[in-house]
C-alpha cells in the first residue's frame, strides 16, 4: 500500500462517496452522550413524576439550548465534512481512498495484494441496511482499506468488484492492461457464485463452548473455591467472584455471538464465512493466502468427535482471546472429522497427495506403533502403507521426554504442504504449505541434547497458528530442514502471480489435478 | 565448538569478528555492575545497622552468589561469540548461534522483506555492526552481530541484491 503524493486522480470519474447517514451510524455515542448529558435532568424528573421542567428553567433554557444547540452542531458539521471528504475509487488495479479534511489522507492499494475482504454489519447498522467493507493486505494491522458504510448490496457489488480484479479474471476491467481508459470506474462485476459447504447448528456451538478448555478451568476454579470458603469459614471473598462470573458471561456470550449461524461456502474467489447474531461478517479469503492451519481438539471434545480449525491469514494479525479477532482467523469454530476435512480440502485444494485424507487423518488422530517409526531417510512419502500416514515421529530414545506425546510429535510432507502433529490429549495438526514457508530454526536446548532430539520451528505471519514440530530425531530434522528449503524454493519458483484466475500463471501441472474449479497457488 | 553441533553437514560457516567479546563483555559489565549494586545495598544497610532482619550471611551470600554465576557467564561469552556464524548459500542464508541452547535458523532470500544495520556505541569504535533480517513473520529475529563495518555493508547489498532477484510475494 503506498500513499499517493497528491492530486493523482485523474478526473472526478469514478469518486464515490460512503453512505450519508454513516457518520451517525459510526458516531451515535458521540450523539446519544450529547442527549444523554442535556436530558438527563428532564428525563430524571419525568421518571419521578415531577413537573417536566422546574421553576427555574426558564431563566437557564436559553443557555441549556445555546450550549447544546452549539455542541450538536458542531458535532453534525464535522460528521457532514467527514462525510464529503471521504472518497473511494476502484481502477486500475488499485483501490484509493481519500479522507480527512484537516489532516488529508489518500490512499491505494493494490487489488491483487488483497489478503481477505470482510464485510461486517455491526448491529445498528444492520438495522439500516448499511454494511462496512475492509479490506486486508499483509500488514497485520489495522485494515489497509476501511469503507464504512455502504449499502449492503453496495458493498456485496464492490466486494465482487475488487474480487475480480484481484483474481486476474480474463475479461476483468480492472487490470491496466484490460482497461483501454485509466481512470476509468470500474464497471460492475457479476458475484461469483458459490456452494454452501457446512453450517454449525446453535446446539452444537453452545455444545462445544460448554465443553471448551475455559469451562473445565471454570469447573474447576468453582470447585476450589467452594472447597476454600467450606475449609475457612470465610463468605466474604464470594463477592470478589461476581465480577468474574460477569466477565465469563461476556465471554461466552462473545463466542456465542460471533460463532452463532456459522457458514462457510465455497467459490471460486476462495472461501467464504459468514456468521454473527447481533453483528453479522462475511468474510472471504481468496485461495492461497493462508499461512498456516490448525486443525485441534480440546480432550473434552474427543466425546463428540469435534474439531476447531484456525488459520493464519497475513491481514487478521494476531487474534485477540475471545473476541473478534479470534473469530476472524477460525475457518470452523465446531464441526466433525468429516467438515473439517472437508474445509482442509478447499482451502488447499491440491493436498499433494494421492490419499489425503487417509494423511490427514493420521495426522488428526493418527498413533505411531509403540515400537517406534522408521529411521531417517524414510520422510516424506505416505507410501508406505503399514505406517500412520508417513508421520515420522519422536524417536523411542526420546520417550521419556514426551511419555505421552512421543508416538503423535511427528511430521509429513506432501508435494504442496508440510503437517505438524503433536499432543496426545490435546490433539493438533498444523499444515503450512510450502510456498508459505518464510523462515524455519532448528532449536534444541541442553536437554534435548541428551536425548538426541531437537525442535524445528517454522516462522510464519502473525497469528493463532505457532507450527512447531517438537522433539524430532536428530538426523530426521536436519534432513527435513534441507529437504524443506528444497521444496519451499521450489514451490516459490511455481507461484508467479498473485492472481488466482489468470490462466498465464497456471503451474504446468498434469490436467488431472486441476480439476478442480478453484485454482490453487494463488 | 561443542562436541555435539546440531548443524546440517557440509556448511563452511563464516565466524563473526573476535572483537565481538569486547562488546559482550562490555554488556555484561554494565549489566552485572548494576544488578551487584542493587543486591548489596541490604548488605550496606546491615552493616551500617538500619536494618535488622536479612541476616549477615544471607546479605553476603545474594550478591556473591549472583557475581559467581555472573562469572560462569562471562567465561562463557568467548565461546558463545566463536559459536555464532552465518553462511550464504545459494537460495538462503544460514544463521547459527548458541552452545547450550543452539538455533540454526534458515532464512530463504526471496523471503526477506529489508535488511537493517544498526551500530552501537560500544560497537563503533570497534568498527563492527549488527544486521538484522526482517521477513513477515516476527518470528524470525535473524540478527548476525559482531560484523566488521564493511563485511556488513557488503552483506546488505549481497542480500538486497539476492533478495531481489528472487523475491517472492507473501
Amino acid at each position: 500500500m503506498a500513499l499517493t503524493p497528491e492530486g493523482t486522480r485523474a478526473g472526478d470519474a469514478g469518486w464515490l462517496r460512503v453512505h450519508p447517514a454513516s457518520p451517525f451510524v459510526r458516531g451515535w455515542v458521540a450523539l446519544a452522550a450529547l442527549f444523554v448529558f442535556f436530558g438527563r435532568d428532564t428525563f430524571e424528573r419525568l421518571l419521578q413524576g415531577g413537573p417536566l421542567f422546574d421553576e427555574g428553567f426558564a431563566g437557564r433554557a436559553p443557555w441549556l439550548l445555546l450550549g447544546g444547540g452549539t455542541l450538536l452542531l458542531l458535532t453534525v458539521v464535522g460528521f457532514i465534512l467527514s462525510w464529503y471528504f471521504t472518497r473511494y475509487q476502484v481502477a486500475d488495479g488499485y483501490v484509493r481512498v481519500n479522507t480527512g479534511f484537516l489532516f488529508r489522507q489518500q490512499r491505494q492499494a493494490r487489488l491483487d495484494r488483497v489478503q481477505a475482504i470482510d464485510v461486517v454489519q455491526p448491529f445498528l447498522a444492520r438495522i439500516f441496511g448499511l454494511a462496512e467493507l475492509r479490506f486486508e493486505v499483509a500488514d497485520a494491522g489495522e485494515s489497509a482499506v476501511h469503507l464504512a458504510y455502504l449499502r449492503a448490496d453496495e458493498a456485496r457489488q464492490l466486494r465482487a468488484t475488487i474480487l475480480a480484479g484481484a483474481s486476474g479474471a480474463a475479461g476483468s476491467p480492472l487490470l491496466p492492461s484490460a482497461a483501454p481508459d485509466p481512470g476509468q470506474p470500474a464497471t460492475a462485476a457479476v458475484e461469483a457464485p458459490e456452494r454452501t459447504v457446512l453450517t454449525v447448528p446453535p446446539s452444537r456451538l453452545l455444545g462445544s463452548l460448554l465443553l471448551s478448555e475455559q469451562s473445565v478451568a471454570i469447573a474447576a476454579g468453582g470447585i476450589a473455591s467452594v472447597m476454600l470458603s467450606a475449609v475457612t469459614e470465610n463468605r466474604s471473598f464470594t463477592v470478589f467472584l461476581i465480577p468474574a462470573v460477569i466477565g465469563l458471561v461476556a465471554s461466552y456470550w462473545n463466542s456465542f455471538n460471533h460463532g452463532y449461524n456459522f457458514t462457510a461456502a465455497d467459490s471460486p474467489d476462495g472461501l467464504r464465512l459468514r456468521y454473527g447474531l447481533l453483528d453479522t461478517r462475511a468474510q472471504t479469503v481468496p485461495p492461497g493466502r493462508i499461512q498456516a492451519l490448525k486443525v485441534s481438539q480440546p480432550p473434552l471434545w474427543r466425546l463428540f468427535g469435534w474439531y476447531r480449525v484456525q488459520v493464519n491469514v497475513a491481514g487478521y494479525g494476531l487474534a485477540g482471546s475471545a473476541g473478534e479477532g479470534a473469530a476472524r482467523t477460525t475457518l470452523l469454530p465446531v464441526g466433525s472429522l468429516a467438515e473439517a476435512l472437508e474445509v482442509l480440502s478447499l482451502v488447499i485444494p491440491d493436498p499433494g497427495t494421492p490419499e489425503p485424507g487417509k494423511v490427514f487423518t493420521a495426522g488428526i488422530a493418527g498413533l505411531a506403533q509403540a515400537a517406534g517409526t522408521p529411521g531417517p531417510g524414510m520422510s516424506g512419502n505416505a507410501d508406505r502403507p503399514d505406517d500412520d500416514g508417513g508421520f515420522v515421529t519422536t524417536p523411542r530414545r526420546a520417550r521419556l521426554l514426551a511419555p505421552l506425546g512421543w508416538r503423535r510429535n511427528g511430521f509429513t510432507a506432501t508435494e504442496t504442504a508440510l503437517l505438524l502433529r503433536s499432543g496426545r490429549w490435546w490433539r493438533n495438526l498444523v499444515v503450512v504449505p510450502h510456498q508459505r514457508t518464510q523462515s524455519m530454526a532448528l532449536q534444541q536446548g541442553p536437554l534435548a541434547r541428551r536425548f538426541q532430539v531437537v525442535d524445528l520451528v517454522l516462522h510464519t505471519t502473525a497469528g493463532p497458528v505457532a507450527p512447531r514440530l517438537i522433539q524430532a530425531g536428530l538426523d530426521e530434522a536436519r534432513t527435513l530442514l534441507e529437504a524443506q528449503s528444497a521444496r519451499a524454493r521450489a514451490a516459490r519458483k511455481r507461484q508467479k502471480s498473485e492472481h488466482w484466475i489468470d490462466p498465464a500463471t497456471e503451474p504446468a501441472q498434469t490436467p488431472a489435478e486441476d480439476t478442480q474449479e478453484g485454482p490453487h497457488h494463488g | 565448538m561443542p562436541t555435539e553441533a546440531i548443524d546440517p553437514p557440509g556448511i563452511d560457516w563464516v565466524r563473526v569478528s573476535p572483537k565481538y567479546v569486547t562488546v559482550r563483555v562490555a554488556g555484561w559489565a554494565l549489566g552485572t555492575l548494576v544488578a551487584v549494586a542493587l543486591l548489596s545495598l541490604p548488605l550496606v544497610l546491615v552493616l551500617s545497622g538500619t536494618w535488622a532482619w536479612p541476616p549477615l550471611w544471607l546479605a553476603v551470600a545474594v550478591p556473591a552468589v549472583w557475581l559467581l554465576l555472573a562469572l560462569w557467564r562471562l567465561a562463557l561469552i568467548p565461546r558463545q561469540v566463536r559459536s555464532i556464524g552465518y553462511a550464504e548459500r545459494e537460495d538462503d542464508l544460514l544463521i547459527r548461534r548458541g552452545i547450550f541452547y543452539q538455533r540454526i535458523l534458515v532464512v530463504p532470500y526471496g523471503r526477506m522483506q529489508y535488511v537493517d544495520i544498526a551500530v552501537g556505541p560500544v560497537e563503533r569504535p570497534l568498527g563492527l555492526c549488527t544486521l538484522k533480517l526482517h521477513t513477515a513473520s516476527a518470528g524470525t529475529s535473524a540478527e548476525i552481530p559482531g560484523l566488521p563495518a564493511s563485511e556488513g555493508a557488503r552483506l546488505r547489498e549481497q542480500l538486497s541484491a539476492r533478495g531481489e532477484a528472487r523475491l517472492a510475494g507473501l
